[in-house]
């Protein structure tokens, strides 16, 4: 049993021989400060894509089912889904106006590639043709102007909505609305800009335009074209009850056989969870295998200079057992020393993990203008940090192990012979 | 001699054997000793005897080869590790020859220390370790480290870690040796004190002039007991 007057007195110990070993002990948790730094910065890294991810998401929404002759995770046979039939307009419409447990249906038209001119500045983009309710869900929120009119849009008006990105980079910080830019050879007048949605993984978004459905018509037509139709539940708990309606409904519209395989893809946001699962696993493997390797490095330093405290005190333990000193006694003298030794290892990694980090969001906001960057917090994760500070100190525990056990074992009448 | 009932210590036929790679050295052979409480009692003998080797096996910091040691009528020889760690703990003081203090501790943490392992609490062991330096006269030399002490005074702190769990017999291997004659006489005198207390006192030494303040002097020669007799020139009670 071990006794807490020996406890007190393992500690003031242990902080004596830090103190007086103080350059030594701080080279010796390089390891350790690396292994630290390396945990911490990490989960930082995994915490502020989770939360770029989330922001991205709850602009996008989780409510949303696209159903697309693609599967946009890049699931599924390519050459299969190339054979499907194309999502006519006359589908679209029809689900729409069969869905009943759904918000909002809106079809969609794209074109990939194409330019907005505006004097001599290009920029390419890819072109969305949709409805004016296409305003009402948060990824038609503008931030200057406003969505085109049901009026608008019927009428097929050559009016457009910028995305975030393409509005940057044609007109810059100053107001584009009124100003009349050239789409496919087309004057449109551009009337709103939507909100910046930041995005890491679909940075296209913002790199597009919005014009209406009819107008689209009119500029790429709809002959071959295949159509997406972004269904909104409204709600997230709605989104299981209105993909078994829209899948229903499609089948029957498209004449699926019962027990033929849907020949159209329902996507959904939580797909793009999997590509985001990716990278997680990816920064974790690669930082776990790093830690791993600088606590093994880190423990190993530590044992030695353990092992050479033990030596330099060899007399002293001598002392400490002839006065009653137990095995446990000496054994957790020194795994406290060991342990202490990797937290002050800890600790010296606290400035530089929070020195890393303010400076990688700096250069990423600022130099990088990888504004997105803001949503992700400045400070180090505190139960990463209490994670970090446990395990270097259970690695100093193991790391102090087997100097200690040689000290708790030693002759006592041998150690005090010891010069 | 005293009847056994009052024996502290009854080593009967005890050898120490020292495997040093194909050689075995006989430290001490066959040695049969009863000790006493309030004894005082000098370990003499040349140099190589076996008079450490002794110590150490009273002391419960080594364990004998053959033969039988029973400490206040318990087989140390059957004891494990722990166990003689109490017994050292709570029964036995020791005094070195060259003090072994903790260098970085003052001398009340010095003597503080024995009662940390004997798990008592803060106050108490300030107040008994402030008592012990008391009794060897360093009342204002408590916060002292070793190195701001004169020798005499190192072993008196030395003395009083030992004196300070009150234990049934004080252990001095040689407890004068680095001093010179004056202060060891003085710390002899010490000894002397402790001894009309009522400790039990057992001290290696070679000089005979040490050796007088005992009562009963046992000679080692080849880890053998020559002699044990009673000490005529005692300075009496
Ligand atoms: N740990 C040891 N290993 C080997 N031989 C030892 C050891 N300790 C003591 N000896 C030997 O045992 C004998 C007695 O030693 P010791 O008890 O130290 O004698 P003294 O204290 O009387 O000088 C000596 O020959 C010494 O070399
Ligand atoms: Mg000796």
């Amino acid at each position: 049993m071990l006794r807490w007057s020996e406890l007190g007195e393992s500690f003031r110990i242990a902080v004596e021989a830090l103190r007086l070993n103080l350059m030594r002990s701080i080279l010796t948790t390089a390891g350790v400060v690396v292994g630290v730094v390396l945990v911490v910065v990490m989960g930082w890294t995994i915490k502020g894509l989770d939360a770029v991810w989330e922001q991205t998401i709850s602009i996008i929404g989780r409510d949303m089912l696209y159903i697309d002759k693609w599967n946009w995770a890049g699931g599924g046979n390519w050459r299969n889904m190339e054979a499907r039939r194309n999502i006519t307009l006359r589908q679209a419409t029809l689900l729409k106006d069969r869905m009943e447990s759904a918000e909002v249906v809106i079809p969609l038209a794209r074109r990939w590639s194409s330019t907005v001119q505006y004097g001599s500045k290009s920029v390419s983009c890819s072109v969305q043709g949709t409805t004016y309710e296409y305003g009402s869900t948060p990824a038609g929120t503008t931030e200057i102007g406003r969505w085109y009119s049901e009026s608008e849009d019927l009428q097929g008006d050559r009016v457009v909505v910028l995305g975030y990105g393409v509005a940057q980079a044609v007109f810059e910080d100053s107001n584009p609305t009124n100003a009349i830019v050239k789409i496919a050879g087309y004057p449109f007048r551009v009337i709103g800009v939507v909100e910046k949605r930041g995005f890491i993984f679909m940075d296209f978004i913002d790199n597009q335009v919005f014009i209406p459905l009819r107008t689209f018509q009119g500029v790429y037509g709809f002959y071959d074209r295949s159509f997406s139709i972004a269904v909104k539940a409204g709600n997230e708990r709605l989104l299981e009850i209105v993909r078994d309606e829209a899948v229903g409904h499609m089948r029957d519209i498209r004449n699926v056989a019962p027990d033929a395989n849907a020949d159209f893809s329902v996507n959904e946001m939580e797909a793009f969870d999997a590509q985001v699962t990716t990278i997680r696993s990816s920064i974790w493997i690669v930082g776990i295998g790093l830690t791993v390797l600088a606590f093994i490095v880190g423990s190993i330093g530590i044992m030695n200079i353990m092992f050479v405290s033990v030596a330099e005190r060899t007399k002293e333990i001598g002392v400490r057992k002839a006065i009653g000193a137990r095995r446990s006694s000496i054994l957790t003298q020194f795994l406290i020393e060991s342990a202490l030794l990797c937290m002050v290892g800890a600790v010296i990694a606290l400035p530089i993990s929070q020195g890393i980090v303010t400076a990688a969001r700096a250069i990423a906001i600022g130099p990088l203008e990888l504004e997105w960057v803001s949503v992700v917090s400045p400070y180090i994760p505190v139960d990463l940090l209490a994670i970090a500070i446990g395990v270097s100190i259970l690695v100093g525990l193991a790391a102090g192990f087997l100097p200690a056990r040689r000290a708790a074992t030693l002759d006592p009448v041998e150690a005090l012979r010891y010069d | 001699m005293e009847s056994d009932s009052t024996a502290i210590i009854q080593i009967e036929n005890i050898a120490k054997v020292y495997e040093m790679g194909e050689e075995q050295v006989h430290a001490l052979r066959d040695v049969s000793l009863t000790i006493n409480g309030n004894e005082y009692i000098a370990l003499m003998g040349p140099s190589g005897s076996g008079k450490s080797t002794l110590m150490n096996m009273l002391g419960c910091l080594d364990t004998p080869s053959s033969g039988s040691y029973l400490f206040k009528g318990e087989n140390v020889s059957e004891m494990s590790d722990d166990d003689l760690a109490e017994i050292r703990n709570r029964e036995i003081g020791f005094v070195f020859q060259t003090f072994n203090l903790l260098p970085r501790a003052s001398a009340l943490q010095n003597v503080e220390l024995p009662l940390v392992y004997s798990g008592m609490s803060k106050r108490d062991r300030l107040d008994r370790a402030a008592d012990a330096l008391h009794r060897v006269g360093l009342d204002n030399r408590m916060d002292h480290r070793p190195n701001e002490l004169s020798g005499g005074q190192r072993q008196r702190v030395a003395i009083a870690r030992a004196l300070v769990t009150d234990p049934a017999i004080i252990l001095a291997d040689e407890p004068t040796g680095n001093l010179d004659s004056r202060t060891g006489q003085d710390i002899m005198g010490l000894f002397d004190e402790l001894w009309k207390a009522g400790n039990t006192i057992i001290l290696v030494t070679h000089e005979e002039d040490i050796a007088r303040h005992a009562h009963r002097i046992v000679r080692l020669r080849d880890g053998k007991v020559e002699s044990d007799t009673e000490n005529a020139h005692a300075p009496l009670v």
